[in-house]
């Protein structure tokens, strides 16, 4: 591992540049070009396919066919007047901002003392955090659906919030511990030096350098929390904190025996299009994030 | 992340004492409020859980339950064929879906890798599927082999009912996953890729190595702590899958799973103690798998990633 | 790695230990149970030690306000019934409020176990799902009701009084009811037997069902065999009567519905949505579809106007039988003011409101007379035909442990229309499955 000042968002781009300063002796061939066409058409087309859906109304639904005969909007002005998948997005963006915000302060703090400070038992500790990471669900829903209903806290906030720590958290610490791995040492002596305590280099130090870090810790937990289904699925019974994953999974249409596919998939878009837009915005830091700790050694 | 913990590890350089807490009661004050916290919303649930997988609960009489020992474990887990048949899709839906998405991923790794030109944009591209949700992949795929709103028939000439029937059902399924998952194995596999200096394969060719040679020579063993790490991941992951299943076909049809038969049991049939036990089951069989996992790969791990 | 891992799990174990000591004494409370709960079906099983309520409770009770939860008002008779309650009682002093909880049943059912967990006095009088009266009474979550039913029992259709009935008792007081019709466009031979059906209809596209595994395909089965003459339980509720040569024609019926042609094969998927779309594509002769049904063909879609509605047929050897839908009024145990919500409960009951709700909202009243009204034959023209079909109406089997029951039937009957079992092997899977449900504790 480099002792420099790179950070590991920078270091896919890097490794890329290396590719490039390869001379091209020999044009790209035409089956790389398929190669490229396809994985595109794979990734792309299911995509595709629910936009189309979203457009379509009417007989054009049962049509089959693979794009709208007659475009309409109807679908998305549908779903913005459905006081329930409103009521969602709300519950979804609380959710996961408060996770995300918790996972990050406390997970902050552990990943420091793990990247940085001299503690016995580092092994243990990661050891537990790594095992929490691969727990089915299904362990913690089953007794927090029993439990959650006992002491009042099913379908709120709170009882939603609690058991998506368990992997909000563990995933914060190992993005965050590879982070501040690669923060020179050199700035943080030099404020020790200065007379600042430890903690004080950690918060105006160690931080603010660290910030790329904890933006791309941020948006993966974010995302995490965002798309968790079984959780809120299992603990949450109406408006009051259901979740969009599992709103559209129950998605109704005006009477209880009615599916609306067609709206559906347009609350399936406008749910998928700012994630995408997100995702793709920070795409060096996700996949840096990602990557992290995978291939490095 | 598993060579995080090498990294962990490495012996910190001494440093200076400075004044405040001492260097090691100050990282035992920051480790802890996220070791409570775990401590709280993972270990413990997961012991109520299993309290409780060793109670029955009734449905008939309010408030009533006897202790059972680990009766449950036996009468709704490996003894009840519902069970198995779960624990068997469960498997199925495992070793296939990671090995396509092994191949697949492995595939467009290499075909980023090569193809520069068209690099950025195929790296923008898939993390498309990786971005969108679980529950909307389900949506996307259902819609697409449903009649009369699917294409699939159409194109196909035919009238399979795709989701009525085993195992086309099934199948669908580990479609929908290895289409959300292997453009993410892609992108780790392509930073493994990266970091393979060219330099080893200017000599390869220099000493007449064809590609396959080059690529099974080269490429595979230095890309083998990426592959494996990929490969735990998704297995762990696709064991306690969820949400695929039970919006497709609400786990019916074949596609019941360890996790679905569970919340069925507990959340539908409100049998908390039997559903805690096939919770606990599904549990202990992640940690086997992970246990094994290590066991004969970790090492490896270990000796690929510690420099 | 390997150590650290070792030492997470040793971890987690030495936390076991020490938690278990605080989490212990509330798993294992018994609170209030003393019932002899051991039985199982309709007849034998009894509910003790739950609160009655005097059927004079509703003369006096004192004044307030209580609230009304039910599923999402999408007809608007919920609203309505409330509106004029408040209008008639207002100025004496008793007015109620509308909650209305999704869609979707399972989410109705699990809002309501909520509150009633939380012993939460939120709603006073809930729209319970005709399925879920032994569940909600055996958990002691309703009042005893029998008073008042006993007394008023002559004035309801006997099918839907019976779905309130459990253990001897009677837990709350019909509200709207429903049933299946045998629909046909115009045009196509009226049905007289279920085998005539299945003939006519792989000569006219086919019939249309739900097929899918959930609820509404055990409505949809147990429909034939019923008529066939085939049970669920035995008479004394204790043992699954499920594997009968009666239940086994009426699969087996379906089985070759679908392998000859009279059904297509996509009905294996098919909830109500879905059977009502392929049958508004006009490719299919019949329907077997709930009430709501005539009002969604007969006014949109492409099949206007050329609808006809017909009870379900006998099936040819045996009877005729439909499976009884609705809901009912049940009354919290946790409510402040049982008297007044057993007030509103009975209003919605009455002659005034039940007429409403056919009229205004095409739901299935509970009291006969109304199915005899002028206004109401002149506006529902299917109106003798949803009597007929409600007096023929079966319940379907009412134990605590019907979800599990209902989950023994429609999977093995979906295993057998799609041709993954024999209808003989699904059968006595749905047996063994049913007799380990009503052997749950």
């Amino acid at each position: 591992m480099e002792a420099s000042a790179v950070s590991s968002a920078e270091a896919v781009p890097r490794a890329r540049a290396r590719t490039a300063r390869k001379p091209k002796k020999d044009r790209t061939p035409w089956y790389m070009w398929v190669a490229v066409a396809a994985i595109v058409l794979f990734c792309l087309f299911p995509f595709y396919w629910l936009i189309n859906m979203s457009l379509k109304a009417g007989s054009d639904l049962n049509g089959s066919a693979v794009f709208p005969h007659n475009p309409t909007l109807t679908n998305y002005s549908a779903i913005f007047k459905n006081p329930d998948f409103v009521a969602s997005l709300r519950n979804s963006a609380i959710v996961a901002f408060i996770t995300t915000a918790l996972a990050l302060v406390v997970g902050s703090f552990c990943a420091y003392a793990l990247a940085r400070l001299r503690l016995r038992g580092k092994f243990v500790i990661l050891g537990i955090v790594l095992s929490i990471t691969t727990f089915p669900q299904i362990a913690i829903a089953a007794p927090l659906f029993k439990l959650w209903s006992d002491i009042g806290i099913f379908d709120t906030y709170i009882g939603l919030i609690i058991p998506y720590l368990t992997f909000a958290l563990p995933l914060a610490i190992f993005i965050l511990v590879s982070f501040f791995r690669e923060i020179p040492k050199d700035l943080e002596e030099a404020a020790l030096v200065d007379g600042a305590t430890r903690f004080q280099a950690f918060r105006k130090v160690v931080v603010p350098l660290a910030a790329p870090g904890l933006a791309t810790a941020g948006i993966l937990t974010f995302i995490a929390a965002w798309n968790e289904f079984l959780l809120a699925v299992t603990l949450t019974a109406t408006t009051a904190a259901r979740t969009v994953p599992a709103e559209i999974s129950f998605f109704t249409g005006a009477t209880e025996h009615q599916v609306p596919y067609g709206s559906i998939a347009a609350a399936s878009v406008v749910i998928s299009v700012p994630l995408i837009l997100l995702v793709l915005l920070f795409q060096k830091r996700i996949v840096a994030g990602l990557t992290a700790g995978a291939v490095k050694g | 992340m598993a060579t995080v913990a090498n990294q962990v590890g490495a012996p910190a350089p001494t440093r200076q004492r400075s004044k405040g807490l001492s260097e090691k009661a100050l990282a035992r004050l920051m480790v802890s409020p996220s070791m409570i916290l775990i401590a709280l919303v993972a270990a413990w649930p997961v012991i109520y859980a299993i309290w409780l997988s060793l109670h029955q609960y009734s449905v008939r009489v309010a408030g009533l339950s006897r202790w059972v020992g680990v009766d449950n474990y036996w009468t709704s887990g490996l003894s009840n064929p519902d069970w198995r048949s779960a624990l068997y899709h469960t498997l199925i839906f495992t070793v296939v879906s990671v090995s396509f998405e092994v191949v697949i991923g492995l595939g467009m790794a290499l075909a980023m890798h090569r193809a520069f030109r068209g690099q950025g944009l195929l790296r923008t591209v898939v993390l498309v599927p990786w971005a969108v949700l679980t529950v909307v992949t389900a949506v996307m795929w259902r819609t697409m082999f449903v009649s009369p709103y699917g294409f699939v028939n159409t194109i196909l000439g035919t009238h399979t009912v795709w989701l009525g029937q085993t195992p086309y059902a099934l199948i669908i399924v580990i479609l929908a996953d290895v289409w959300k998952t292997s453009p993410f194995i892609a992108l780790l596999l392509l930073a493994g890729l990266q970091v393979i200096p060219d330099d080893i394969y200017e000599a390869a060719k220099v000493d007449g190595a064809t590609t396959w040679q080059q690529f099974v020579r080269i490429t595979l063993p230095l890309l083998k702590p990426a592959i494996l790490v990929a490969l735990i991941f998704r297995t762990l992951d696709a064991l306690r899958i969820f949400d695929l299943p039970y919006v497709l076909t609400q786990g019916t049809v074949g596609t019941s799973t360890l996790s679905t038969i569970s919340q069925q049991t507990f959340a539908t049939n409100r049998l908390y103690g039997e559903g805690s036990a096939q919770a606990i089951l599904a549990f202990i069989i992640v940690m086997m798998v992970s246990f094994a996992y290590i066991r004969f790969i970790g090492g490896n791990i270990r000796g690929m990633t510690a420099e | 790695m390997r150590r650290g891992l070792g030492i997470a799990v040793l971890t987690a174990i030495a936390l076991a230990v020490t938690a278990c000591g605080s989490s212990g004494s509330s798993g294992s409370k018994t609170t209030g149970g003393s019932g002899s709960g051991g039985g199982g079906g309709s007849s034998s099983a009894s509910v003790s030690g739950a609160k009655t309520l005097q059927a004079s409770a509703l003369d006096n009770p004192p004044k307030g306000t209580i609230t009304y939860c039910t599923g999402k008002d999408t007809t608007g008779d919920a609203a309505y019934t409330v509106a004029q309650f408040n209008a008639k009682y207002g100025a004496q002093g008793y007015h109620a409020n509308l909650v209305q909880f999704p869609a979707s049943a399972d989410q109705q059912r699990a809002q309501f176990i909520q509150r009633q967990q939380a012993k939460s006095s939120s709603c006073d009088v809930f729209s319970s799902d005709v399925i879920w009266t032994a569940e909600f009474s055996s958990q002691h979550w309703l009042y005893d009701l029998t008073p008042y039913v006993s007394a008023n029992a002559s004035k309801f259709i006997a099918a839907p009084l019976d779905t309130v009935h459990y253990g001897g008792k009677y837990w709350g007081i019909p509200q709207t009811s429903d049933a299946a019709f045998i629909y046909y466009k115009t045009g196509e031979a009226v049905p007289s037997t279920w085998q005539q059906v299945y003939s006519a209809a792989k000569n006219s596209g086919g019939i249309v069902y739900q097929g899918a595994p959930y609820e509404g395909l055990t409505c949809n089965f147990l429909e034939l065999a019923f008529a066939a003459g085939g049970q669920v339980l035995s008479a004394d509720g204790k043992k699954s009567a499920i594997n009968s040569p009666q239940n086994l024609a009426a699969l087996q019926l379906m089985v070759s519905g679908i392998k000859g042609g009279s059904a297509p094969q996509a009905v294996t998927t098919y909830m109500e949505p879905e059977s009502d779309q392929a049958f508004d594509t006009g490719k299919y002769g019949y329907l077997r579809n709930w009430t709501y049904a005539y009002a969604v063909h007969n006014t949109t879609g492409a099949l206007k106007g050329k609808i006809h509605a017909a009870p379900l047929p006998t099936f040819a050897g045996a009877g005729k039988a439909s499976i009884l839908g609705g809901h009912n009024s049940v009354i919290s145990v946790y409510s402040q003011d049982p008297g007044l919500a057993l007030k509103f409960a009975d209003f919605f009951a009455s002659p005034a409101m039940q007429k409403a709700a056919i009229l205004k909202f095409s739901l299935a009243a509970i009291i006969p007379s109304v199915y005899k009204d002028p206004d109401v034959l002149k506006a529902v023209p299917y109106a003798p035909q949803l009597l007929q079909a409600l007096d023929q109406a079966k319940a379907r089997p009412v134990s605590p442990v019907y979800p599990q029951i209902s989950q023994a039937i429609y999977t093995n009957v979906n295993n057998a229309l799609a041709g993954r079992e024999s209808p003989q092997a699904a059968l006595k899977a749905a047996d063994s499955q049913i007799n380990s449900a009503l052997s749950t504790f």
